[in-house]
């Protein structure tokens, strides 16, 4: 069966004066799936990211490549690249009081020339991708006076206006309360479905990574331990090895549950007595 | 109660259209509301008040307006790019160099290869350029990436070339270092016809350029990974931001000498009047700069009866309050 290129990696490692962050990572990703980065701090996530994303790093050293779609990351010129791969930082704070209007309409700058006159069409477009988003009433507050989930929903809306087939996110749900965090996961798994996006972001919960993504990639002081559906590859012996904490894994029928258990495991062992 | 944005900005371009015909009122020659207005209708009542009115009273004013709206624009682009809202073009060591320059020409014998009155602006012109090339020198190195940097590396070459300003001085004649320290200080007195052209074609190209390419400035605001995201190239927007800023500061410098603070001051309230995008600060900061500095330039004029003084004391004595009352507001 053919499937359209997607997102593939070829023995990637980066050190910073002689201190490996990436240590030789190769996976393939299919167009079109929700992928989730998992492992401890310092674990290289956020390097990882930077580096499907093609970004340079000062006195780095790398190796490997990163290809979208069969073409090099690196090398797709900048303005073409963010038509084709969007990327959510952790949430961009500017010194200027620029509205969510605003913030937002910036996603239309990959599809504009460098001498771009305003167009009305541009307002309908940023209102439209707000309305999706949940945020259309709020499109003249302040940015930095948005919620952390407003603002990463805002950030997205700016990502789907850039129309780019990858989506590339650091920690979208961070410090979000639980309602934002599926709200969150929930639209991008959406959007993965409906527009055949495919989405990557780093992640801390397990479980909602196992709920929400169709590959996880479990990362460990920069080398890949595994790659795969969550069904697949989650086990307590890799997690105990990554995380360093036991815990129990259950495969059930609607998915998969983690729960670490710090002290010696009191929690039910499975086929044990009732 | 909130006056709502379009109004702010009509009552912002009736006020800077008006202001310059009322300023020319001002002077030590009074000319009456019924002469400017004959005069403005090409009737001046007679010969003597068509040279005050003509060839005195409003080049002066325009150029009041055109380097006071210069002025603000260099700031605010330097803000933009620089991502701080406290940056100004004096900072960049651009009047510095113009000050280096000045001096030099000044303590030189005359080898009379420029016109009598031309040397010493374009000696100011190239200093003010000369010292944004090496800040941007300072910038391109690896040593000096990050905004906060670039604004340090511009702090040290202003301080290092007022150190160089003053030895020339030092070993110069007396009567030079007074006639550069009266240009430092800034004054409109000697703007001509023929400056105002010089000043008023770069800034044309500067808001026409900076109106067009306002978008992109306006990610830079986000930082340079957030603009880079978004496909604009943050190092080469910071550049031409750069160079528009020197140039106008340069040529504005070259002409009226030091004015402090109009760079810093009008932008800051431009945003909180009519929001913080490019497109509307650039506008703002055209029209509510050449209006600030129209008026001071009256202060300039008639503050002190039968003597003008210094418009750079003026700019730089509410400018400096500003800054304080900003600083209050930060805490």
């Amino acid at each position: 069966m053919y499937t359209e290129p997607g997102l593939e990696t070829e023995h990637l490692s980066l050190s910073i004066q002689d201190v490996p962050l990436l240590k030789n990572i190769s996976f393939t990703l299919p167009r079109g799936q929700v992928l989730g980065i998992l492992g401890p701090n310092g674990a290289g996530k956020t390097t990882l990211l930077k580096q499907l994303a093609g970004e340079t790093t000062r006195n780095a050293s790398l190796s490997g490549a990163v290809y979208w779609q069969e073409d090099n990351v690196r090398q797709i010129p900048l303005q073409e690249k963010a038509r084709r791969i969007a990327f959510v930082n952790q949430l961009n704070d500017s010194v200027f009081a620029l509205t969510l209007f605003q913030v937002v309409r910036m996603g239309l700058l990959p599809h504009q020339p460098l001498f771009a006159m305003p167009v009305k069409d541009d307002d309908r477009k940023v209102l439209a991708a707000l309305q999706r988003v949940g945020l259309k009433e709020k499109s003249r507050q302040t940015f930095s006076t948005l919620s952390g989930g407003e603002q990463q929903r805002g950030l997205i809306a700016r990502a789907m206006l850039q129309r780019a087939s990858l989506l590339l996110l650091d920690e979208p749900v961070n410090h979000l309360d639980v309602f934002y965090q599926h709200d969150i996961l929930g639209l991008l798994r959406t959007l993965s479905q409906e527009q055949n996006l495919t989405a990557v972001m780093s992640l801390h919960d397990l479980n909602l990574a196992a709920a929400y993504c169709d590959q996880l990639l479990i990362l460990d002081d920069g080398s890949l331990q595994a790659f795969g559906a969550p069904r697949e590859i989650l086990s307590e012996s890799l997690l105990e090895r990554v995380f360093g904490l036991p815990c129990l894994v259950r495969h059930e029928e609607h998915g998969t549950r983690v729960d670490f258990c710090p002290s010696p495991i009191s929690a039910p062992q499975p086929g044990g007595p009732e | 109660m909130s006056v709502p944005v379009p109004i702010r900005w009509a009552l912002l371009l009736t006020v800077a259209l008006i202001s310059p015909v009322i300023a020319t009122l001002f002077g030590s020659a009074g000319l009456s509301p019924e002469t400017v207005l004959q005069c403005l209708a090409g009737q001046c009542p007679g010969a003597t008040e068509d040279l005050i009115f003509y060839d005195i009273r409003l080049p002066r004013v325009l150029g009041a307006l055109l380097a006071g709206g210069g002025l603000a624009i260099a700031g605010a682009t330097l803000q933009n790019v620089t991502r701080n809202g406290l940056a100004d073009p004096y900072l960049f060591g651009v009047v510095a160099g113009a000050g280096l320059g000045a001096a030099i020409v000044s303590v030189l014998p005359d080898y009379g290869l420029l016109p009598d009155g031309v040397s010493l602006p374009v000696a100011a012109f190239i200093g003010a350029w000369l010292s944004v090339l090496m800040v941007q020198g300072l910038a391109m190195s690896s040593w000096a990436r990050t905004p906060e940097q670039l604004l340090l590396a511009g702090i040290a070459m202003s301080l290092m070339l007022g150190a160089a300003t003053h030895m020339v001085l030092y070993i110069g004649e007396p009567f030079a270092a007074n006639k550069v320290m009266f240009w430092l200080m800034g004054s409109l007195a000697r703007i001509e016809q023929t400056h105002l052209w010089q000043i008023a074609i770069p800034l044309s190209i500067a808001v026409m350029v900076l109106w067009l390419v306002g978008r992109r400035f306006d990610a830079m605001m986000l930082g340079d990974r957030a603009a880079s995201s978004l496909g604009v190239h943050a190092a080469r927007m910071r550049l031409l931001g750069l160079m528009i800023c020197a140039t106008l500061t340069a040529v504005i410098v070259a002409h009226c000498g030091g004015i402090g603070f109009v760079g810093l001051m009008i932008p800051h309230i431009v945003r909180q009047w009519f929001g913080v995008t490019t497109r509307a600060v650039i506008v703002g900061s055209l029209l509510l700069g050449g209006l600030f500095l129209v008026w001071a330039d009256v202060l300039a004029r008639t503050l002190v009866s039968d003597q003008e003084l210094p418009i750079g004391i003026i700019t730089s004595a509410i400018g400096s309050v500003f800054f304080l009352l900003m600083m209050r507001q930060r805490a």
